[in-house]
């Protein structure tokens, strides 16, 4: 430790330095939306987001100075009050129809945020009390009971895109621990019977895949001869039961899949924030001067959809520079995640590098219509300050896996 | 620490890099394939095509009576914008529009401030513009730039009667509503009308309809240029149109008897819950809240002691008086407590510990058996013979008939009113603070109990039909359920409907008042008179009327009006009356 006591000698600035730098490409987003709002300089979203970043980044560090024996240690007290936290939610009024936020003194505060930060390190401990040749079935089921609660309480809020942020952590995370692939396979597959019973073409590649797979994963043959068929059979029956539910069931199930759809909604964003971002072409339209943006055509493009703006504005080049810097970033966590020799602190960095990961691809996708609208910020980016502070947070665990010494 | 060694694989490694680079490269291509490949098509889109969807108001369904008679209706109104973009200076403008137009500057800067959203978007400043202030600014257009017109659909009551306390009002939606909505689809936007009262709130997503858009090319700078043709927009979906149960002309005829008192007046058909008029008096003209809202005509409503806008019929709390002795006479009768030849001695008042209860003869009745004691409604032998009953025996019957909850017509924001119980008196009083004395209120509906006259007619609807009655409604295509009140011998209701019968034929009987001209005209009721403390006593009517197989009831209440019998009955027989006249009736079969 030469250079004093507050920073290790190894910490990795280069790391700090690629997050900064996308907050500061969310920030410059965010002056340009400013230019075109009502009020004084004070009153725009940006000087919100610096004194959040400057909150996140002291969090940050705060975070990163705890003893990883504490956070080892409290990993299931957490797990308890981030339980606890978003069920707060349910003693407060209604905000826009939904139990996600808490209000604390005039702030909305929404719990789930930090439940990632809990779910993640609960399962790290977990997983990381067992041996790999010690993960069976027994403690995948238990694994999965831990991300349900949350999940389950989540996505009954109802918020649907942090329910399956919570959920992403969970398989790569197994598998991350040594659990078998194949008995991870065993618990996706019946969702993937269920999913493809609906259209012939896929169910039958889907079957043949099946086969493939267990052939390949050599079980028993009775186990074998069970999985594949009781799967079938459970795709077989999805379609006759999913016929039995009344008409306004299925439209609820579909509403909750996909509450955004509405006539003048979703579908017309997409198409804009398409034109918006492919109007950006290489090196966009220079800053202040997306039109897309500044006519209002784009809605939450604060949060959700910064991306058209920085697309219009900034072009592709920016967006690549984004992008790879997220691929650099996290390719990096797994390694010194692959590299570091603690199994809790490994499982713990690599499990927030999927929420990092699940998010930007939900959000980028989303963006440009490669999937439905989910309504997810894109970490170190987009405007709000719940998201940012636990980006950040989760940042200053993430560098607890760089360390040579843990303490 | 280093609890345990980690030992992930460099093939696990591997797997999860791969998996991270297919993510981002296939977010990487895509953006390129929109960005680079596709570029030009939609650097064209945007600068060319600039579309804007505006959306096109739909007119909320109309509402009509039974038969097809308009009540409310939509017309056309004016609503002047201006877009801002470039423009500088706002003050002068509204100034300018003053002076053209007589619109006051500081109400244009007001809603400026409110509905502003962006420079580019336009931004209501005044709505409902007569024909003279579009002329006069249409003239002094090249001085006011920026300036535009929108049409929107607007509600109007066309009807002669007022009906106000039924059919509601609209109003522009308030910012909790509209952000609760927003993750259900997004249906409003700001300074949308929505139903804020009455039918028009119980039906809003009936009435309301579905806003159609229209794309707009706009150019560089944001100014439509005209309608986009490559994509045609969507017509407004209009509201469903409602068919309500009022009769217009029974309407009429009750507001007018009504006028210049305060109360409510129902008339219903009990076989088949529908409301045929209802009046809750004073009330107050529906067109009060569309249009501008003249500062005088609101100042009036407002600090009218005698609250126009509380809509007496569902929310009006009252104690029922002595049309709760039906209630007590059917609890002493059901559970065989008394039987019809057993007498009472009323003298006019009743010592009862160290009070005295008085009955409204100050003279007494003198002796009284139980058919007496409700055609001359008297409260003295109702004390006697109460005694004989648990005071939670009564509330439940009175519960039965469905006091103490709202009967759940299809008007929002119904009270409950109150039917006191042996654990509501201790939670109020404390245990030793009331005594069997609120037994003895209770039996002739003083005291604690309060009713509305909503759940008056229902109550007089479960008598008239023996104990089963659909639920009330005013929407004649509402699904209605059963209501189930006691279950009682039918001899015993067939015994009350005689007793009723009397209270309007005998010759002392205090509903007399109400009775009809023809003998093929069945009728029955029973009258209160509702001591208070705000002064003379409310008057209370209740009342059944048959015809062959039509039936009728009817509920009256005055408030501070006097004695039932002489106030309320009266009003009561002009309304059944008018139910009954030839048209009416044989429309009807």
């Amino acid at each position: 430790m030469k250079t004093g006591t507050w920073l290790h000698d190894d910490f990795p600035v280069h790391v700090i330095l690629a997050v900064l730098g996308l907050s500061l490409v969310g920030i410059i987003a965010l002056i340009s939306i400013g230019l075109s709002q009502p009020g004084a300089w004070y009153q725009h979203s940006y000087v919100k987001q610096i004194l959040f970043l400057l909150i996140a980044v002291s969090l940050a560090y705060l975070v990163y100075r705890l003893p990883v024996s504490r956070i080892h240690k409290y990993a299931y007290t957490f797990y308890g009050l981030g339980l606890v936290g978003v069920t707060m939610p349910y003693f407060f009024h209604r905000v826009a129809g939904t139990h996600r936020w808490i209000s604390l003194g005039g702030i909305q505060v929404q719990p789930s945020e930090l439940a990632k930060v809990f779910l993640v390190i609960a399962l790290a401990r977990f997983l990381s009390d067992h041996k790999p040749e010690n993960l069976k079935f027994r403690e995948i089921i238990l694994s999965m009971i831990l991300v349900a609660i949350p999940v389950g309480i989540v996505a009954n809020q109802p918020d649907l895109g942090t329910a399956l942020i919570l959920f992403a952590p969970l398989f790569p995370m197994l598998f991350w621990a040594g659990a078998r692939p194949y008995h991870l396979f065993l618990f996706i597959a019946p969702l993937l019977s269920i999913l493809t019973a609906f259209h012939t073409l896929s169910f039958s590649l889907w079957g043949i895949l099946l086969l493939g797979i267990i052939y390949l994963s050599r079980p028993t043959l009775l186990a074998g001869v069970t999985v594949y068929f009781s799967n079938l059979f459970l795709g077989l029956l999805s379609p006759y039961f999913w016929g039995l539910l009344k008409p306004y069931q299925q439209e609820r199930i579909l509403t909750f899949l996909n509450p955004e759809k509405d006539p003048l909604g979703s579908a017309y964003q997409i198409i804009q924030s398409q034109t918006a971002i492919g109007s950006g072409g290489l090196f966009g339209k220079g800053f202040g001067q997306g039109t897309q943006t500044h006519l209002k055509f784009l809605p939450v493009q604060e949060s959700d959809f910064i991306l058209s703006v920085i697309g219009e504005e900034l072009g592709f080049i920016v967006i690549a520079a984004v992008l790879i810097t997220f691929a650099w970033l996290l390719i990096r966590i797994l390694r010194t995640s692959y590299e570091c020799r603690d199994r809790f602190v490994s499982l713990m960095a690599m499990g927030f590098s999927i929420i990092f990961l699940a998010h930007v691809f939900v959000n980028a996708a989303m963006t440009v219509g490669m999937i439905p609208v989910k309504g997810l910020p894109l970490p170190f980016i987009s405007y709000g300050g719940s998201f940012l502070v636990t980006s950040y947070i989760m940042l200053g665990l993430i560098l607890k896996s760089e360390l040579k010494q843990l303490d | 620490m280093l609890k345990v060694e980690n030992r992930v694989t460099r093939s696990q490694f591997q797997v999860l890099v791969l998996t991270y680079l297919v993510v981002i490269g296939a977010l990487l291509l895509r953006y390129f394939s929109l960005q680079i490949y596709e570029h030009e098509k939609f650097k064209t889109q945007a600068e060319v095509n600039r579309i804007r969807a505006v959306p096109v108001k739909a007119p909320r369904g109309l509402i009509f009576d039974r038969s097809g008679r308009l009540l409310a209706d939509n017309y056309p109104i004016y609503v002047l914008t201006v877009t801002p973009e470039q423009l500088t200076d706002l003050g002068a403008l509204f100034q300018r529009i003053q002076a053209v137009a007589g619109i006051d500057s500081s109400l244009l800067s007001q809603n400026y401030q409110h509905y502003f959203q962006s420079k580019y978007l336009p931004v209501p400043l005044a709505r409902d513009l007569s024909f003279s202030q579009l002329s006069a600014l249409e003239e002094n257009r090249y001085e006011l730039p920026y300036i535009h017109y929108q049409k929107i659909p607007s509600r109007y009551y066309p009807s002669p009667v007022q009906l106000s306390h039924v059919l509601g009002y609209i109003k522009e939606i308030d910012q909790a509503t509209l952000s609760a909505q927003l993750n259900q689809g997004h249906r409003y936007h700001p300074g949308d009308m929505i139903g804020w009262k009455g039918i028009e709130k119980a039906y809003e997503d009936y009435l309301k309809g579905e806003d159609g858009v229209q794309y707009f090319e706009v150019d560089a700078f944001g100014r439509e240029v005209g309608q986009y043709r490559d994509r045609p927009g969507e017509a407004p979906a209009p509201g469903h149109d409602l068919f309500l149960t009022i009769d217009l002309d029974l309407q009429r005829t009750a507001e007018r008897l009504m006028q210049g008192r305060a109360g409510a007046l129902l008339v219903s058909d009990p076989g088949t819950g529908e409301i045929l008029c209802a009046v809750s008096a004073p009330d107050y003209s529906p067109d009060l809240f569309t249009g501008t809202i003249r500062e005088q005509e609101w100042e009036e409503v407002l600090s009218d002691s005698l609250k126009p806008l509380l809509n007496r019929l569902t929310n009006g709390q009252y104690p029922p008086g002595s049309t709760f002795k039906i209630i007590s006479a059917l609890l002493l009768l059901k559970d065989h407590l008394i039987d019809t030849t057993q007498v009472f001695h009323c003298s006019g008042s009743y010592h009862f510990g160290d009070r005295t209860f008085h009955c409204w003869n100050e003279y007494g009745h003198g002796t009284v058996n139980l058919p007496k004691a409700i055609i001359q409604s008297c409260n003295v032998y109702f004390f006697n013979a109460i005694q004989k009953a648990d005071l939670n025996a009564l509330a439940a019957l009175a519960k039965e008939f469905g006091f103490g909850s709202p009967t759940g017509v299809d008007l929002p924001f119904e009270s409950a009113g109150i039917i006191p119980t042996k654990e509501y008196l201790t939670a109020k009083f404390g245990r030793r603070g009331w005594s069997t004395g609120a037994l003895l209120n209770l039996a002739i509906g003083q005291g604690e109990i309060l009713v509305t006259p909503m759940q008056m007619i229902q109550f007089i609807n479960l008598v008239a039909t023996h104990g089963r009655t659909p639920s009330l409604h005013f929407n004649r295509q509402a699904h209605t359920h059963w209501v189930q009140g006691p279950q009682l011998p039918d001899s015993l209701w067939k015994q009350m409907e005689t007793y009723l019968q009397a209270v309007v034929n005998h010759e002392h009987g205090t509903g007399k008042l109400f009775r009809s001209n023809s003998d093929s005209l069945w009728v029955g009721g029973k009258t209160g008179t509702a001591e208070n403390p705000h002064g003379e006593p409310h008057a209370w009517f209740v009342g059944i009327a048959r015809y062959h197989d039509i039936s009728r009831t009817v509920v009256v209440l005055i408030e501070n009006g006097g004695h039932g019998g002489e106030v309320a009955a009266p009003i009561a027989r002009a309304i059944i009356q008018q139910a009954f006249t030839e048209t009416n009736l044989f429309a009807e079969r």
